[in-house]
């Protein structure tokens, strides 16, 4: 133990050079932690979204998964009952989306050529989701009651605007909806809930399946339907199933959905992965280049204290735990770092356009801590290795009349 | 040297140094035969480049000779392994260097109980010892001291301390008094002598006339040769 003692204390003999070596570390075990965490965050993330819900199964028309309010499933009554009919579904939830534009409060007002002159007046877009209330997992009630006809549910952006329970909203089918006619409806904000899927500062509500076909002159359609099965039945199995049963329809598993995502996000993986060797190779020529100037700066030393008989074994630990101590410092600062930074990412990266906002690209897990300590500390022991086996291999006669006078 | 008593301690038997510098071939030690007893005293003169280092070097088991053999308490240290031999210095040869070579951040104790840990000896044990050997060479005030916190002439008491730490039979130095100035040389002159008084052999190569006239026998080198 007194080698390693001469180890720690050694680190003090140049505070400076290890202060600066701590730090760049420091940044590199940071880096490392945030690219672990954004390697297998998004997925983990998409996973929990999904899940979260507590239907394991999702239905849409055939290219259109996981969500695409341009395509429908027809017949959409008639596929409900068929596949409440299955003995390995317990509930089936029909959902309708569309954009509307909604009035009727003192409204921020947004325009658009393709809306028509009268939405200048103050009506801003708003997405709606139709759903069977009775049977839904796309929002969390905060405070009021479930959609009815004539009520709708507002999601969390509304209420932030000032929205409040008993207000009334006109909701219009756009433009673009040529064959609805222009339809609108009067509703009474019935409660407030917490969208799942909505993305940042996407307004959100939900109003009755039945009333959104009638507004967007849609009968008997749904944009996506998300099924439950029922306990202990295998959800890939089924779905495989399924999608033989309905040829016409993308059946989809959460499990087979995150894969599909996960191909689709390897660039962030490939990018994590890239900057994560980069910096273990950061890590690795920083440790390598301040242990190689420590180790040559004590060759004399070295070869001294082999000549009186201490073993190469014992002097290449001592090394080895000063490299240690330096990538563990650098460590629990790094990882601390990395958590920082990956927090002030996360806040820049939640409004990224289109995803929903519960959507994490920076996962938190214990694990992806261990794993960036135990990168650096191996990067930095294996660094520390080669100089300090060649310091060991040095002629111990030869070094010493070199370094003697 | 001599062998007090026929016990022969380290026996050289016609070693041969050579090596390459840029090239040329350098015949450090040439055939050089020499016995050294339990109570010797050796004192290796000679000119810069006449191979005392090497010699002692050799003697020490710290280079191997191109040919030749070097015996140390009976046993051929010149066919043993690299960690056979870095344990046998350990245990039967004390080493003191020109420059000290102590560990700049620990303390005159631990220096000394650095070999003595290596060797497997318990923590009580080592520092028991340790400030036997520091009081022993002069220094029980200086202990808690760093290298850096003490004299040249101290820290090289230290290096003797940290050289006998496993009891060696043998103490080599290379040039101990080359770093002092005259008087603390004559002190270590004394400590050398008191300790070969207490019954270990000394080898030391220097340049110093003082510590030379002090040893009990002299032995001059010139180009890798023992002169007569």
């Amino acid at each position: 133990m007194l080698i390693f003692r001469y180890s720690a204390r050694e680190l003090f003999r140049h505070p400076a050079r290890s202060l600066l070596a701590v730090l760049g570390v420091a940044v590199a075990c940071a880096m490392l932690l945030d690219m672990l965490m954004l390697g297998g965050g998004l997925n983990a993330s998409f996973r929990s979204l999904l899940t979260s819900a507590g239907y394991e199964l999702r239905v849409s028309p055939a290219g259109t998964l996981p969500f695409d309010t341009g395509a429908t499933i027809s017949d959409a009554a008639g596929v409900r009952a068929s596949l409440e009919a299955d003995p390995a579904i317990a509930g089936v939830a029909p959902v309708l989306g569309s954009n509307l534009l909604a009035e009727g409060w003192e409204s921020p007002g947004e325009t658009s050529l393709e809306d028509g002159p009268e939405e200048a007046r103050g009506a801003v877009r708003l997405f709606v989701l139709g759903v069977d209330p009775e049977e839904q997992g796309l929002y969390r009630l905060t405070a009021g009651g479930a959609p009815a006809p004539g009520g709708v549910v507002i999601g969390l952006e509304l209420a932030e605007e000032g929205v409040e329970i008993g207000d009334t909203l006109t909701l219009r089918a756009p433009a673009s909806f040529a064959d609805a006619g222009r339809r609108s409806g009067r509703y009474v904000v019935l409660g407030i809930a917490e969208f799942l899927y909505s993305a940042a500062g996407e307004r959100t509500a939900a109003i009755p399946l039945s009333s959104l076909a009638e507004l967007t002159d849609q009968p008997d359609r749904a944009s996506l339907m998300m099924v439950r099965l029922t306990a202990g039945e295998d959800p890939d199995g089924v779905a495989d199933r399924l999608r033989t049963e309905y040829p016409g329809l993308e059946i989809a598993s959460i499990g087979q959905l995150v894969e599909t995502a996960a191909r689709r996000l390897s660039y962030f993986r490939q990018l994590a992965a890239i900057l994560g060797t980069v910096s273990l190779i950061v890590t690795t020529l920083l440790i390598g280049t301040i242990m190689a100037i420590s180790i040559n700066d004590r060759y004399g030393t070295i070869a001294a204290l082999r000549a009186i008989g201490i073993s190469r074994r014992s002097i290449v630990s001592a090394f080895l735990v000063e490299s240690l101590l330096l990538c563990l410092a650098a460590s629990v600062i790094g990882l601390g770092l990395g958590l920082l930074v990956a927090g002030q990412l996360e806040r820049i990266l939640s409004d990224f356009p289109g995803l929903p906002s519960a959507i994490r690209f920076f996962v938190f897990e214990p694990d992806r801590l261990a794993w960036a300590a135990a990168g650096v500390l191996l990067a930095g022991v294996g660094a520390a290795l080669v100089p300090a086996i060649r310091a060991m291999n040095a002629p111990i006669a030869a070094t010493l009349h070199r370094e003697e006078p | 040297m001599s062998a007090e008593n026929g016990r022969v301690l380290v026996e050289a038997r016609d070693v041969r140094r050579e090596y390459r510098l840029k090239g040329d071939l350098i015949e450090a030690v040439r055939g050089i035969s020499l016995e050294v007893g339990p109570g010797d005293f050796l004192a290796i003169v000679g000119p810069s480049g006449s191979g005392k280092s090497t010699l002692l070097h050799l003697l020490g088991a710290v280079d191997s000779p191109t040919s030749g053999a070097v015996f140390l308490d009976g046993s051929d240290v010149t066919s043993m392994s690299d960690p056979q031999r870095a344990r046998f210095r350990l245990e039967h040869v004390g080493l003191v260097f020109q420059r000290f070579h102590l560990l700049p951040m620990l303390t005159a104790l631990e220096n000394v109980e650095l070999p003595m840990a290596e060797a497997g000896l318990s923590r009580r044990e080592r520092l028991e010892r340790a400030e036997a050997l520091l009081a022993r060479v002069g220094l029980a005030d200086r202990m808690r001291h760093r290298p850096g916190e003490i004299s040249g002439g101290q820290r090289q008491r230290v290096a003797v301390a940290r050289a006998l730490a496993n009891s060696p039979a043998l103490l080599l130095a290379d040039e101990p008094t080359g770093e002092l100035d005259r008087t603390t040389s004559a002190g270590m002159l004394e400590l050398f002598q008191s300790l070969n008084e207490d019954g270990t052999a000394i080898v030391v190569a220097t340049h110093d006339l003082q510590l030379a006239e002090g040893a009990r026998q002299q032995l001059k080198l010139v180009d890798g040769r023992i002169q007569a």
